[in-house]
């Protein structure tokens, strides 16, 4: 039942970030005055550069460090990354491109039901918490995997998690929760 | 040990004197032990009529040696830190749990979940305040309290989330499992604030009868229950022939106005609005509602399914066209000998026409320039979505005159986007490169990255903006370039360093009053307080001004150097704490206090000024009117900055003053 039922549930992911350096200073004035898409932020000192082609926006710091946000998938944040370095590279700076990691990806996927939150939470302590005041959301987090699961009573889900497989993996072992405690529709 | 048997007499019953030391024979009186070591404990009187019991608190997990002070009021010192933080949270605990009107149960667990928090060092890298704060809604909760986190944020000034976040955590490091907010503990509460009267129980029943229902109906889940609380009371009150506005009841229940109205309409939406108020109190619906964000998306889902639908429907109408248009020809051909008169005319018009739809169509792509291509591109999508909701505006026509135009545009469509998809497809390929370092040029296309760097006309236009936009940091950084290069010169150039803490000079001073006043200036607190009268209270050995003395006595003996920041800080805190209690600052009096103190300090005074006005004892009401001449130094505009500062201070009195929640009023505890 719980994989037939996998097969309906599309888990989408909506954002993957994902950090690598360039081993070489980067002068951030440089790169706000001769770029396009740029947002210089002197206080924090870094530069938001964003990219059309594959949507993301970059935060770069000075030491060479650059944070890529905003893809919807996994190679499309590498493809990202890489035209990132690139368009350093051809501001004059001598960029290498290492330690590429993913570090955070996004997903959202619906229930077709709703959920009761105070049963799942009282079934699930302490994994599950749940703070009406704070969050009108229930987070599930799981250890092993690293991922943390954010259930509305609406039935949508958002998954976080190191990588898009781990994000798959926590939606399996959730599902099984969530069904039980289902909300019956009645309209 | 008490001997048994005289020695003189041989009687076994002996006598022995707790108070005087003394064992004494019965039978013939002879003193058989004197000077008996006692434990009792002994009193001293102080300053202000204030008896203190005479000795020193040893901690069970104190240090080994034995304090080596002999007075009874230096708590601070010679105690390892673990100690002195324990007996700080203590301290923080039952200020702010005081002013909560928790009683002393509930801080006691409150104190018992700090000490596990410092075992297991979940302090470190927090706020004290968070943390206290946190603990102290840990024990609301598994109490049952009706105490908010909006409240602990109220009385701290601190971010809800904040707290919220701090307080997920230690609950989760210590495995304590909160039961869930229910809605229904605040009605009391609230309905008592919302004043009314002689029927605030029969408003509170109707109130939690709508909440039960609103539970069922799936309206509460996922939503802070201070809206529903707020939402029932005024449903409630109005039942009941209360005139209670939403500004009142959002002034108690701490929502605002745009919540209360959507709680109120999802309630409408329910069935159960539309009886009338006997019936709901005696009948109760069974059918239950689906949540009102549910229906939301649904209703959404429909919408969208209704447009596919609809396409579909399009879909086929033209494609029922197209069959007919299909008769309609292979008829024509068939007749067109006999008609041709007739119909090469429309046939010709026909013909033209396509001809033209597909003419400005196909004629951009061929061309290979890149951006043309792309503007082209834009402008034939552009153009086709128009074609498209025109089609759909008219649905169903069934006139093989209209149809014509949308059947080659949909071709062309498919033509476009096929000749449009080869060259999106390669930069879209990648491929994993080398690690090392190199960049992998696969799939980048160099032209679009030149297009992401501005030519040498662009760069200079956009250097004077962005010099016009942030000249006043690049004042600033010029001034500090400045200053290090100056100071360099000179030789004392030093590293600005990153420590928030700083080491004050030790404070010298003959006297404690002295010592008090250096350690005001340094702090730079407050020109208000009156120093004669902390000079007066120094005069008194112990009590109330037991804690005053100690800080400026242990700094002048000292030196303070290596002193730890905690007890410095409390300083000014138990400082505003006895002038509070003295002074009986509370309620209309907090202006003067809170005037210049920073904002840490304020917050800090306003802590201890705000404490719930027990019963005020005799001996304060004679400090209050010494008190009230320093207040009329307040100038102006520091008084027209804590007015707005005063106002939630007092909203949280407001809430607070009702002694009717079953919890006690706790008196200064401070004052051993």
């Amino acid at each position: 039942m719980d994989s037939g039922n996998e097969d309906a549930l599309d888990i989408i992911i909506t954002n993957v970030v994902a950090t690598f350096r360039t081993r070489c200073h980067l002068n951030l004035r440089t790169i706000a005055l001769e770029g396009v898409n740029v947002i210089y932020k002197p206080e924090v000192g870094k530069v938001l550069m964003k990219l059309r082609k594959p949507k993301i926006t970059a935060s770069i710091w000075s030491s060479g460090k650059i944070i890529c946000t905003g893809a919807t998938s996994e190679d499309e944040s590498k493809v990202g990354a890489r035209r990132l370095a690139r368009t350093l590279q051809k501001l004059g700076f001598r960029v290498r491109f290492s330690d590429y990691k993913v570090v955070n990806v996004l997903a959202v996927c619906s229930m077709p039901f709703a959920i009761r939150l105070i049963d799942f939470t009282k079934k699930n302590r302490p994994i599950a918490s749940y703070e009406p005041e704070l969050h009108p959301a229930a987070t599930y987090r799981i250890k092993q995997i690293k991922a943390t699961v954010q259930v509305f009573s609406t039935g949508s889900i958002t998954v976080t998690g190191p990588n898009v497989q781990n994000v798959a993996t926590a939606v399996e072992q959730v599902y099984p929760l969530l069904f039980e405690c289902q909300k019956p529709l009645r309209k | 040990m008490s001997p048994r048997v005289c020695k003189t007499c041989g009687c076994a019953e002996i006598d022995l004197d707790q108070a005087r030391g003394n064992a004494v024979c019965t039978s013939c009186g002879s003193v058989l032990e004197d000077n008996i070591i006692v434990s009792e404990v002994q009193f001293v009187e102080g300053s202000g009529g204030v008896t203190s019991a005479v000795g020193q608190f040893v901690s069970a997990d104190g240090p080994e040696k034995a304090p080596l002070l002999g007075s009874g009021f230096h708590t601070s010192i010679g105690k390892e830190s673990r100690a002195q933080t324990l007996q700080n949270g203590k301290r923080q605990i039952h200020q702010l749990g005081s002013q909560l009107q928790l009683n002393q149960h509930c801080l006691d667990t409150a104190f018992n979940f700090f000490k596990m928090v410092v075992s297991k060092q979940l302090t470190r890298g927090r706020k004290m305040a968070h943390v206290i704060a946190a603990c102290l809604y840990m024990v609301c909760r598994t109490e049952g309290t009706p105490h908010m986190l909006l409240d602990l944020s109220d009385l701290l000034q601190v971010n809800v989330y904040i707290l919220g976040k701090t307080f997920l955590l230690l609950s989760r490091e210590l495995y304590i499992n909160a039961p869930a907010i229910d809605p229904c503990l605040y009605i009391p509460r609230f309905a008592h604030m919302l004043e009314f009267g002689d029927k605030t129980h029969q408003v509170s029943m109707t109130a939690l009868r709508l909440l039960q229902r609103m539970k069922r109906d799936w309206m509460h889940t996922g939503r802070r229950p201070s809206g529903l609380c707020g939402a029932a009371l005024l449903v409630a009150a109005r039942m009941h022939d209360f005139r209670r506005t939403v500004k009142e009841v959002i002034g108690v229940v701490k929502v605002c106005q745009a919540t209360l109205r959507k709680r109120l309409t999802e309630f409408e939406d329910t069935p159960t609005s539309h009886l009338t108020i006997d019936e709901f109190m005696r009948v109760d619906l069974e059918q239950e509602c689906d949540p009102p964000s549910f229906i939301a998306s649904q209703h959404k889902t429909k919408i969208q399914q209704l447009e596919h639908e609809l396409t579909k429907k399009l879909n086929e109408v033209e494609g029922e066209i197209s069959g007919y248009r299909d008769e309609i020809e292979t008829e024509l051909e068939n007749c067109r000998p006999k008609l041709r008169g007739m119909y090469a005319a429309f046939t010709k018009h026909t013909d033209d026409k396509e001809r033209e739809g597909k003419l400005p169509l196909t004629f951009d792509p061929p061309e290979g320039e890149d951006l043309e291509m792309q503007a082209a591109q834009q402008f034939t999508r552009d153009f086709l979505c128009q074609v498209l909701e025109e089609e759909e505006e008219n649905p169903g026509s069934g006139q093989p005159g209209g149809q014509p135009g949308g059947r080659p545009s949909s071709q062309s469509l498919s033509s476009i986007l096929g000749l449009g998809r080869p060259t999106q497809d390669p930069p879209e390929e990648p491929e994993d490169g080398s690690e090392s370092g190199e960049l992998d040029l696969e799939g980048i296309d160099d032209q679009e990255i030149e297009k992401y760097i501005l030519n040498e006309r662009e760069v200079e236009t956009k250097t004077e903006l962005w010099m016009k936009q942030n000249e006043d940091y690049l004042k600033e950084q010029k001034v500090k370039e400045d200053r290090i290069t100056k100071e360099k010169e000179q030789g004392t150039y030093k590293v600005k360093c990153v420590k928030k803490s700083k080491k004050r000079a030790p404070i010298r001073a003959s006297t404690a009053g002295e010592a008090i006043e250096k350690m005001l200036e340094q702090k730079r607190i407050s020109t208000k307080i009156n120093y004669e009268v902390l000079r007066d209270l120094n005069q008194g050995g112990s009590g109330p001004s037991s804690p005053v003395p100690t800080p400026p006595e242990s700094s002048s003996s000292s030196g303070a150097t290596g002193r730890p920041r905690a007890p410095r800080r409390k300083k000014p805190n138990r400082k505003a704490n006895s002038l509070a209690a003295t002074a009986s600052i509370m309620g209309k009096r907090l202006r003067p206090l809170v005037s210049s103190i920073p904002k840490k300090k304020r917050n800090a005074s306003q802590v201890s000024s705000s404490t719930p006005p027990g019963p005020a004892t005799p001996p304060q009401l004679a400090t209050p009117e010494r008190e009230a001449t320093p207040p009329p130094e307040a100038p102006p505009p520091g008084e027209a900055v804590e007015e707005e500062e005063a106002e939630p201070c007092v909203s949280v009195l407001q809430l607070m003053k009702g002694n009717e929640y079953g919890c006690d009023t706790e008196e200064e505890e401070e004052f051993f």
